[in-house]
């Protein structure tokens, strides 16, 4: 029987892995993926809360996530391929239009 | 025997995601995000959904990650594996990093507090498996919200044709 504070614990190092790379890489596919590595954590310990209250509205709640994670994936990457046919750019500290 | 599966699980997992954030190239990256998710469709069966982890696998690495990979092939790979990875100057993000590493410490050690809570594990109401009372939960408890995600998928398939279709056009570039 495996404690509820391991699946805890894998989640918010998955979530630390995740905030790392959004934070500190440049690529913007990259930082996409990031997001998607921090959704994955929530769904696993909306999963582990579900299953240790025997209760299944985290099961749906997971549902949800993975739907939203794909509409966030398909927008983000529109925006990306978007943003290179402009400026042949994918480098976060290229893009710099909107600085002051 | 189950504490071997969650160790391993849990190994793959951390493991993937450390390679998919140090990987130099895009492609690396999209294959390390599909093994842990892969990984996660396990974890999701050995949370009793079963479900879960079909959606899992058929959504996430049938559907999302294809959709990283298309878009990895249509950026010019040759010059980015070259340059740096990580960003250079670190003040703001560093700041805002610390900040996030702080919130995770302090979480880490109010967990045995937290768990206490969570050690009920009352059984699922007899009658049905697991999925039967999702199911039931999801189309009568949460149905307007499952239409609302319906809703969301359709503004976003429209949102991305249209947005890309304009640059397609150049005599509306200049407008």
């Amino acid at each position: 029987m495996i404690p509820f504070s391991y699946y805890v614990i894998l989640a918010i190092t998955l979530i630390f892995i995740g905030i790392f790379g959004m934070v500190f890489r440049r690529n913007l596919i990259v930082m996409c993926a990031c997001i998607e590595i921090v959704i994955n954590a929530l769904i696993v310990l909306f999963a582990a809360i579900s299953y240790f209250h025997r209760d299944t509205t985290g099961y749906i709640v997971v549902f949800f996530l993975i739907a939203m994670a794909a509409a966030e994936a398909a927008v983000g990457l529109t925006l990306i391929v978007l943003l290179y046919k402009k400026q042949r750019a994918i480098h976060s500290e290229e893009v710099s239009e909107l600085k002051g | 025997m189950e504490k071997l599966v969650f160790y391993y699980l849990a190994f793959a997992m951390i493991a993937s995601g450390i390679g998919a954030v140090v990987s130099r190239n895009p492609v690396h990256t999209v294959l390390f995000v599909l093994g842990l998710v892969l990984h996660q469709a396990l974890l999701l069966f050995t949370l009793g959904s079963e479900f879960l982890a079909a959606v899992q696998v058929i959504v996430y690495a049938g559907a999302v990650l294809v959709l990283f990979l298309f878009v990895v092939y249509l950026i010019n790979l040759k010059k980015e594996t070259l340059k740096r990875r990580f960003i250079k100057n670190f003040s703001p993000c560093f700041l805002i990093f610390l900040l996030f590493t702080l919130i995770v410490v302090k979480t880490l050690l109010f967990l045995p507090a937290l768990t206490s809570h969570f050690k009920a594990r009352l059984p699922f109401p007899k009658g049905g498996s697991p999925l039967y009372f999702m199911a039931k939960n999801l189309f009568q408890t949460y149905l307007f919200q499952f239409e609302l995600i319906g809703v969301v998928l359709l503004v976003v398939v429209l949102g991305a044709v249209f947005l890309l279709r304009r640059l397609d056009n150049p005599s509306e570039e200049g407008k």
